[in-house]
């Protein structure tokens, strides 16, 4: 088949401005899936991805679509995530096309995850589709819309196409252009084959499934491949591409875009961003990769019931297969016993990876509260990498503390600035940078810690700005802050799990919070329960949780056995979810008190 | 015979009253025709007849009549029932019979017939001897009339009577319980069941919390009730002998102690449960239903769920379990089954056990927190 058929894109938007609708109705009307096929929103496989509504993983999926001008294309969609948590996901997905269609919500305009998306897409050189969506909605705006894509993006709007994915309307148009305006790849032949790994998939038959673009040459059945950055060669059990299901096919030729399967036991043996090679003809360099995704909230997981421990460490062992950007290692906690430090690409993954692991592998999990990696420098010269806020050394011992801060970029109606702008300085923001996108909307940057963002930086907002702020950050690098370690004690012992990082001159407020809320979440048990935070040595607030004055049935006779005796299963399930720390039983919420401080209190 | 293979208790549903009370979630319809009433009795006496039980009756097993209120269904209808209960066997020689009663429902005559049924024992619901918190229960009677009503049943012969409390009421102090307690001791009352305020989903009372338009007292104040009726009772000489329930030696109810030894039982009309030791069935709780003879529910219970609640009634009683019963009973050996179970009770203090190692009961702090041994046992 001819490069010259072949277009290679993806749709990059902000979370619901549309883009799994559209990817569906593309489907739909190139006929690779009849009406009855269809399943909604047939990309997002996992169920959480279709419960939340969000994309995690990418995938690919080959369209035949017949063209007006006669000819018979081949369009591969790669879908990318649409969360500020997965940008690396996207730009690995974007690396593999030559287009993308820019979805932007007609009722909303551009967000600042489009922004970001966009700038991604540029970076690659790519050929841009601004789609405005949702044109069918009574409050579209398109164009302002259109007066948006040219004045914030620098993009020509004039061929934006104006479509709703929900009704129709402008899918024809949206397929026309991808044949129209994105550039055909200009893969060689002739040349020794090069291919980008830019995703894969554990699959327990075939072993790691790589999904592919081929730049040149070609991958058959048999071929013996080598993986450029591993050099581990395997012989290719089959090629295949998405209709969206996966086929298996004779050939993945230059330009085309596909999956194959090598027998390949371990994922670390042939690394997402890695360039497929002929093993008996290879190429001279491999094509340039991707970073490494660098994980940046950390938390501790901890089975509810400690005998889960092998069973966590062979479901984050299998999680790890399908998204090399987790990592974990062993942890030890006193209180909570034996668990692991995990590190995930942000707050959402690390949601999406909890729920995975109790639904998917069956376990009841603690989280300890989320932190990001701090960098302490000792008064004896060295440096150390702290991901677990107990072990912060004893101030002592600390030169300095640098904590990691992002650039953050706001868009928001102008109305809501003030707030915005408070908010974020309350969060220890450095103000950078605004500009009006147009006479309502204003573009703020911000340099934030990461650690604020983690908190609750992004409830706040949304709810100070009634929902209309978007968000997006950029790790930026690492600042000096003024940082001490509060530790929480229970009935006078340190519970290492429930110790928390803040910023010195708010660390007796933090503390009087923390203790306060902890307080209220702690349930009434057979004795007092004093909740202490202490910084050091120095006690510097204090709450009890008092004494339960009695837990029994005060009736049980012979009509009702039956049910007190439901009820008395209740009770027991119910303390299932805790945790017994020393003496003390800590429900779940307990650890994530930090998360969950009211601050207008 | 051993006793866990007789039935030895005989319970009797009556589920009419007055009035319901706030808090009320048993099976008990207000205001009911006599003709309702007629008809439930018949198919009361029906259903006493037509039971096949599959093991036998104790000779001496004990009766209950209980509510709703026994004491508003005519004398007739409760002469025709006991009557029916002596000619089918189950009312021998019972070691004890009792009818519940309001207050509000009897006289010097209708006591006296009840005497004469062969009923000895009185179970009053008094609930509180401030009119106040009658009022706010929904109670028909003033505390003067619960006062009057144990003279007369006195009077007329009944030398074993009960009488139910309630703490933890809203409006309820701890002076108010006081005074309430030392009023009915003063009256010789000889066996006292004192519980704590249970808030039933569905209860006028519970609705009324949620509007807020009543307020329960603090967990605090109610736990000082606790604290006083548990001290206060013993040292008048109270046994207690139950969670719940005090008595002078000799005076404790023999049919619920049938309950907590988790001894067969049978059970008649609207709601009632029977239990043969292995089997246990239960009564609609719907009168349209039972009245067109709605069959009961039939659980089989397993050996773990029999032991498990062996165990949590067993426990609720100062007799606690003995092993040797136990074992000759479900032929297991419970200390060595919750071996790790007791041992962990024991150090928290709630639970004792002998110095034999015969047997194990709830130690006072264990009462207290009795659902965390219960629990336990699960």
């Amino acid at each position: 088949m001819s490069q010259e058929t072949i277009r290679n894109f993806s749709i990059i938007a902000h979370i619901d401005h549309g883009k799994s609708t559209l990817a569906d109705r593309l489907i739909e009307t190139t006929g690779t899936l009849s009406k009855r096929e269809m399943e909604e929103q047939i990309l997002d496989s996992l169920d959480l991805e279709r419960e939340r509504g969000i994309t995690i993983k990418a995938q690919a999926v080959r369209l035949e679509y017949k063209a007006k001008d006669g000819n018979e294309y081949m369009l591969n969609l790669i879908d990318t995530p649409g969360h500020v948590d997965f940008t690396y996901e996207v730009s690995r997905a974007l690396q593999a096309c030559e287009g993308a269609l820019l979805v932007i919500d007609a009722t909303q305009g551009i967000e600042a995850q489009t922004l970001a998306n966009v700038y991604l897409a540029m970076e690659h050189d790519l050929a841009i589709i601004p789609v405005i969506n949702k044109v069918d909605l009574p409050s579209a705006d398109p164009e302002r819309v259109k007066h948006e894509i040219e004045e914030i993006l620098g993009i020509d709007a004039s061929e934006a196409i104006l479509c709703s994915a929900k009704t129709g309307i402008g899918i024809d148009e949206v397929l026309e252009a991808i044949v129209q305006r994105i550039p055909a790849p200009r893969g060689d032949s002739s040349r020794p084959l090069q291919a980008l790994v830019f995703d894969s998939k554990f699959d327990a038959y075939k072993g790691v499934v790589l999904y592919v673009r081929v730049i040149n040459g070609n991958i058959r059945k048999g071929m013996r491949i080598k993986m450029m950055a591993t050099e581990k060669v395997f012989e290719v059990t089959e090629v295949g591409c998405f209709v969206p299901k996966p086929v298996s096919i004779e050939i993945l030729e230059e330009g085309q875009v596909g999956f194959l399967a090598a027998g390949i036991k371990n994922v670390r043996d042939a690394r997402v961003g890695d360039t497929v090679t002929n093993n008996d003809n290879p190429a001279d360099v491999p094509l340039p990769g991707y970073r490494k995704a660098t994980p940046m909230v950390y938390c501790g997981l901890y089975p509810l019931d400690n005998s889960d421990y092998d069973n966590l460490r062979d479901a984050l062992e299998k999680l790890q297969l399908n998204d090399a950007s987790l990592v974990f290692e062993p942890e030890t906690s006193v209180a909570l016993g034996f668990g692991f430090r995990c590190g995930f690409l942000g707050l959402l993954h690390m949601d999406v990876m909890k729920e995975r692991l109790e639904r998917e592998y069956n376990l009841s999990l603690l989280t300890t509260a989320p932190n990001v990696i701090y960098e302490v420098f000792r008064t004896n010269g060295t440096v150390e990498m702290v991901d677990n806020p107990s072990l912060f050394p004893d101030p002592t011992v600390i030169d300095h503390v640098e904590e990691p801060f992002v650039n953050a970029t706001i868009i928001v109606p102008k109305d809501y600035v003030g707030a915005v702008m408070e908010l974020s300085q309350e969060k220890r923001g450095e103000y950078d940078n605004m500009t009006y996108l147009d006479e309502t909307r204003v573009m703020i940057h911000y340099s934030l810690p990461l650690s604020e963002i983690i908190y609750d930086y992004f409830d706040k907002l949304k709810s100070c700005s009634r929902g209309y702020a978007s968000l997006d950050y950029e790790l930026h690098g690492y600042k000096p802050s003024n940082l001490v370690k509060v530790d929480i004690l229970l009935n006078g012992e340190p519970v290492d799990a429930l110790s928390a990082i803040v910023h010195k001159e708010r660390a007796t407020y933090r503390g009087r919070q923390l203790v306060e809320k902890l307080r209220s979440l702690i349930p009434r048990q057979m004795f007092e329960i004093p909740v202490q935070a202490a910084i050091g040595n120095k006690v510097i607030a204090r709450e009890t949780v008092s004494a339960m004055r009695k837990d029994v049935l005060a009736k049980c006779y012979g009509g009702d056995i039956s049910r007190k005796h439901k009820l008395l299963e209740k009770q027991k399930e119910g303390k299932k979810r805790m945790k017994q720390v020393g003496t003390v039983e800590l429900p779940q919420e307990a650890f994530m008190a930090i998360l969950k401080m009211d601050d207008n209190k | 015979m051993n006793k866990w293979e007789q039935i030895q208790g005989i319970y009797i549903h009556i589920p009419f009253c007055l009035q319901k009370c706030l808090y009320c979630d048993f099976a008990s319809f207000p205001q009911q025709s006599r003709e309702i009433m007629e008809k439930y009795t018949d198919n009361l006496c029906q259903e006493i007849q037509q039971r096949a039980l599959v093991i036998p009756v104790n000779p001496q097993a004990t009766i209950y009549f209980g509510g709703g209120t026994p004491t508003v269904l005519p004398m007739e209808y409760i002469t025709k029932i006991v009557k029916t209960l002596k000619s089918t066997g189950l009312w021998k020689n019972p070691a004890e019979a009792t009818i519940e009663a309001n207050p509000g429902t009897i006289s010097r005559e209708s006591l006296l017939a009840y005497r004469k049924l062969g009923f000895d024992r009185i179970s009053f619901g008094i609930q509180s001897l401030k009119n106040e918190e009658l009022m706010a229960m929904g109670r028909i009677h003033s505390s003067l009339e619960a006062l009057e009503a144990i003279n007369l049943a006195k009077e007329a012969g009944f030398l074993r009577i009960n009488a139910d409390l309630i703490y933890g009421y809203p409006g309820q102090t701890l002076g108010s319980i006081t005074n309430s307690l030392q009023t009915l001791i003063e009256q010789g009352i000889k066996h006292l069941s004192v519980y704590g305020l249970v808030v039933e989903d569905g209860t006028p009372l519970c609705q009324k919390l949620n509007t807020g338009k009543l307020m329960l007292p603090s967990e605090d104040d109610s736990g000082d009730m606790y604290d006083f009726i548990v001290k206060y009772l013993p040292q008048r000489g109270y046994k207690r002998y139950e969670i719940s329930n005090y008595a002078f030696c000799g005076e404790e109810s023999l049919h619920n102690m049938v309950y907590w030894q988790y001894l067969p039982y049978v059970g008649f009309g609207v709601s009632a449960c029977s239990f043969n030791g292995k089997m246990r069935l239960t009564n609609t709780n719907n009168i349209v239903k039972y009245l067109q003879g709605k069959e009961p529910i039939i659980e089989e219970l397993e050996l773990t769920t029999r032991l498990e609640e062996y165990l949590f009634m067993g426990l609720r009683t100062n007799f606690g379990i003995n092993f040797s019963v136990a074992r000759k009973r479900f032929n297991l050996d419970i200390m060595k089954i919750y071996e790790k179970e007791i041992t962990e009770c024991q150090s928290k203090g709630l639970l004792k056990v002998d110095d034999l190692q015969s047997g194990m009961n709830l130690t006072e702090l264990g009462m207290r927190f009795g659902n965390q041994v219960f629990e336990k046992f699960l």
